[in-house]
């Protein structure tokens, strides 16, 4: 009876987030599969079921490929530059003696800025015409000319990738900063006594303790990055010629630009279920890495 | 002395590594703050100067005043402060549930929880594009803000439960003994003590929505009841740029954002870091 009441009064606390959960996440993403089987236009309310004809027009699509691949470039260069500039970046703030603080909150500034500003941000820097960087290096005839860095084909997917890097390195500066903090000195002094030198406390001792933060960021900032569809829309648009259009951006212009809603939805759920492998797999990989914990 | 020096060297490497960073990481802000208070011939004319001859705050107010971003700015906050109420009266409940009610089960269901976090934005973008025109919530705050309790919800649950969690329960059941009830206990006894992780969920979650831009540009189309990150990004698609006000209303925008992000840093940085302690 005590029990049963104690369960009763909790249903209360929990029931408006899981109303919540099963209206705004599960019911959409059931409902998304349903019309991913449908012809379903933005503007009209009458559909046909089509089986699994959008599925096969997607996989046999060169803009869908081409959109994917450019996916996978786009998180696996953002996220593992993100992650190396990051590491980096929380190493040296450890190592020095003094203004760490300060050089901390500098380096913290991008990730406050909005997708909407870094993208006026740098198209305003790299502008060909009134930007700095383009002038400056025309100043110092490193180039010949003003360099048009978000329209030259051969530059463009560098460019954006270097700002997102600059955009998402700070957070695993300070998740990776704080990880650092856990590792108790003692463990390097008795390590430098034996004779280890900086390589093997950094592989031995530094790697163990902060693996598994840097094991959940790369899944989440790879969930996060993939799923991202404002930070290229609104930098390049996802050109020129298509050369930085992504599978959101890709869905976008599918459903919205073509009006085909039951086509985004063949491609958003073949999105979904290629990141719900991928996520089994690292999940899998991190957790073995919980079961032989650092000493 | 050589003691000095060595430190020195020592240190050279990381201090310039980081000095390179910090410039890289600065600049920009530096940048857009300066283009928004140079005038306009200066902008066109000298690109490379690092200071304004004629300081101005002409782009503000054209930008705030003319092009109608101080609405889009009204927007933004109601819309944002909509979402961060409800998302918190929804989900300090829950987190607080899970963590008193259901501590076994709990666990899995915030992981299951936090799991909704890979559904692409993209892919619920469809079915609540044909829900809001159904239902009449095309184009109003109201639909925008139930689109944003779909990440702003898991998110805050998994972040409070964290917090709950180090809630004694010695002083909740004194509380309780003292005939307080269930909801008065939450309420008055063991929100208090994690006020720091409401406030930072709170200003997570507010940001977020703050910043969010494809359900604003999805389900917004006029401009008087447009958030500012879709205005901005209509005033950025016009024939001739007004490079000037776009940087103005850039800094109206950053601004908050980084004095907010400054103060909330150390929390999102310790929910990931606890886990690696034990």
């Amino acid at each position: 009876m005590q029990l049963r009441s104690h369960t009763t009064a909790g249903l209360w606390f929990v029931l408006p987030a899981m109303l919540v959960v099963v209206a705004l996440l599960l019911y959409p993403v059931l409902s998304s599969i349903f019309f991913s089987f449908t012809n379903r236009n933005l503007l009209k309310t009458v559909y046909a079921f089509v089986g699994a004809q959008n599925f096969l027009s997607v996989l046999n699509s060169r803009d869908f490929w081409n959109a994917f691949f450019t996916s996978i470039k786009w998180t696996a260069g953002s996220v593992l530059g993100q992650l190396v500039v990051g590491l980096l970046a929380a190493l040296a703030l450890e190592r020095v003696p003094r203004f760490s603080g300060l050089y901390r909150t500098l380096l913290v500034i991008p990730w406050a800025f909005p997708a909407i500003v870094i993208a006026f941000s740098w198209r305003w820097i790299l502008n060909d015409v009134y930007g700095f960087l383009p002038n400056l290096l025309s100043a110092f005839r490193i180039t010949n000319g003003n360099v048009s860095f978000l329209a030259d084909p051969q530059l463009v997917f560098a460019v954006a990738l270097a700002i997102n890097i600059w955009f998402g390195a700070p957070l695993f500066m300070i998740n990776i900063l704080a990880a650092l903090k856990t590792v108790p000195r003692d463990q390097y002094e008795a390590a430098m006594i034996d004779g280890a030198n900086l390589g093997q406390r950094f592989w031995y001792i530094t790697v163990p303790h902060v693996r598994r933060v840097i094991g959940l960021l790369l899944i989440l900032r790879t969930i996060w990055v993939f799923n991202n569809f404002e930070l290229l829309f609104l930098i390049t648009g996802g050109g020129p010629a298509g050369l930085t259009t992504t599978l959101p951006i890709h869905a976008y212009r599918t459903g919205w630009g073509l009006r085909q809603l039951g086509m985004a939805s063949a491609i958003t759920v073949l999105l979904l279920i290629f990141l719900l492998v991928a996520a089994a797999l690292a999940f899998k990989l991190v957790s073995r890495w919980e079961r032989t914990p650092a000493r | 002395m050589t003691r000095l020096l060595m430190n020195l060297r020592s240190y050279t490497v990381p201090y310039a590594f980081l000095s390179v960073l910090a410039v890289l990481a600065a600049f920009p802000l530096f940048w857009i703050v300066l283009s928004s208070i140079k005038s306009t011939p200066e902008l066109a004319n000298d690109p490379l100067s690092l200071w304004p001859s004629q300081p101005t705050l002409d782009h503000y107010r054209r930008v705030l005043f003319e092009l109608g971003a101080l609405t889009n700015l009204g927007n933004s906050l109601v819309i944002s402060l909509s979402t961060t109420l409800l998302t918190i009266a929804i989900s300090a409940p829950a987190a607080y549930g899970i963590v008193r009610f259901y501590p076994r089960v709990g666990q899995r269901l915030t992981q299951l929880l936090i799991s909704t976090y890979m559904f692409p934005p993209i892919l619920l973008a469809v079915p609540y594009t044909i829900i809001m025109i159904s239902l009449g919530l095309s184009n109003t705050y109201f639909g925008l803000v139930l689109a944003y309790l779909s990440f702003s919800i898991p998110y805050a649950v998994w972040m409070l439960t964290a917090f709950y969690q180090t809630v004694p329960l010695e002083i909740e059941e004194a509380a309780y003994v003292d005939g307080a009830g269930r909801f008065r206990t939450f309420l008055s006894v063991a929100s208090p003590i994690v006020l720091p992780g409401l406030v930072a969920t709170a200003i997570y979650t507010f940001i977020n929505a703050f910043n969010e831009f494809l359900f604003a540009l999805l389900f917004i189309n006029t401009s008087e009841r447009m958030p500012i990150a879709v205005a901005l990004y209509s005033l950025g698609g016009s024939e001739v740029l007004d490079w000037g006000a776009m940087m103005a209303a850039s800094v109206v925008v950053v601004v908050p954002s980084i004095v907010f992000f400054l103060f909330i840093q150390k929390y999102i940085a310790a929910g990931l870091a606890e886990g690696s302690v034990k």
